[in-house]
């Protein structure tokens, strides 16, 4: 499968014909992580906040390209991508591992995936494209991302860069 | 004034790790500290303690590679809040894995709020393993840690730091299975029901 996870709305033609599973997380209601550890300790593979997240995470675990279209904030994503991104922690098992020589979880049923990141804002900085940089990094080891692309864009250029993603997936 | 005010950003904050540490910095620090949990909604109420205070400490997990999110809305509160003189900020940030290191992204996180919207940045202290730790012996090396980074706050002699369990990462590794097939004994959960494939069921 193939999934485009935004933060906001999105105008393109070719997603649907492609296949591509699209959720506009904006559109969602998703509570914020309550570091619980249930959905490894209570009801493994299950957040226990039943709300529009448990419908977006099994599909990141299936997916082997994914496509996250954020706002850049202090070098992270934003406030709806990360908290989502903090959600999907039941696809992942409590248990560690070690991964390039690094602690790291095992995951459950998750596709390792290509991955690209559309991290948009107005005129990002080099640093914070350094920082972005960094945690994508990061998030590849503990997301299953077997490769990752980052692009930045301003906010007028989110659409071209995705349809310039969705091209490239049509190869997989 | 130089004192430190001190805000839990960890979503469990009244039951965190994050709240352990913090009150072992208030314990061997040798000027006042004034705690405070970030909560949804005391985001105003908080930014308007902020002045006055010389240091600000930022407590909080590791949260999927960066702050977690309860910290980013309250810096973007504080963006839009500031308060009058702005205090010098430090970090003291755990996460689960036993390398310290991988928190070194959310460090630099609060380093570009602060180039940012125009504070000092000051000392921080990674902590590794740090979900695990409160349980162990090696808290103590981990408050020797704590009062290096009151040292360098309260001396304005700014370092970062790094913590964690002095074990191999293998036994880290074996050490970790016991703790969470403890943690989901307690729920009546079976390690093999926590090592589920299985997402939403299927
Ligand atoms: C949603 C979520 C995401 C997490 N992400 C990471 C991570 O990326 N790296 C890590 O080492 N630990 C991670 N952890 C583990 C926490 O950092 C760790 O349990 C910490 O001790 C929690 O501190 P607290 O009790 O102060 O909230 C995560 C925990 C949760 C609940």
């Amino acid at each position: 499968m193939k999934l485009i996870l935004s933060d906001r709305p999105l105008k393109l033609s070719a997603a649907e014909a492609d296949g591509v599973k699209y959720f506009d997380l904006s559109e969602l209601k998703i509570a914020g992580c309550t570091g619980c550890f249930g959905c490894w300790t209570k009801t493994p593979g299950r957040c226990v906040i039943r709300d529009d997240a448990v419908n977006v995470y099994p599909a990141i675990a299936e997916s082997s390209c994914v496509l996250y279209i954020s706002r850049i904030k202090y070098g992270g994503y934003d406030t709806v991508m990360k908290t989502l991104l903090e959600r999907a922690i039941p696809i992942q098992t409590a248990f560690i591992r070690l991964l390039d020589g690094e602690t790291h979880h095992y995951q459950r049923a998750v596709a390792p995936k290509k991955a690209h990141v559309i991290a948009y804002g107005d005129n990002i900085c080099a640093d914070e494209k350094a920082v972005f940089s960094r945690l994508v990094a990061r998030n590849a080891k503990n997301m299953n991302f077997e490769s990752y692309r980052i692009i930045f864009t301003e906010e007028s250029g989110i659409e071209s860069a995705a349809e310039e993603v969705l091209k490239k997936w049509r190869k997989y | 004034m130089a004192e430190i005010l001190i805000f839990n950003a960890s979503p469990r904050a009244p039951r965190s790790n994050s709240r352990l540490y913090a009150e072992i910095f208030t314990k061997v620090c040798r000027i006042k500290t004034e705690y405070f949990n970030i909560t949804k909604t005391n985001h105003i109420e908080l930014c308007g303690k902020v002045n006055g205070f010389s240091d600000l400490l930022f407590v909080f997990p590791l949260y999927a590679d960066g702050i977690p999110a309860t910290l980013l809305n309250f810096l973007k509160s504080l963006e839009t809040n500031p308060p009058g003189e702005k205090p010098v900020i430090s970090v003291l940030v755990n996460c689960g894995f036993l390398e310290p290191s991988q928190n070194d992204t959310a460090v630099e996180m609060i380093r570009l709020f602060c180039r940012q919207n125009g504070y000092r940045f000051g000392s921080a202290l990674e902590i590794g393993g740090g979900e695990a730790l409160p349980a162990t012996p090696f808290m103590r090396l981990t408050a020797r840690k704590i009062k290096k980074l009151a040292e360098c706050i309260t001396a304005g002699k700014h370092r970062i730091l790094h913590t964690t369990m002095p074990l191999p990462k293998r036994l880290f590794v074996k050490a970790s299975v016991s703790y969470w097939v403890n943690y989901g004994k307690k729920s009546g959960i079976s390690e093999e029901e926590m090592r589920t494939l299985r997402i939403e069921g299927k």
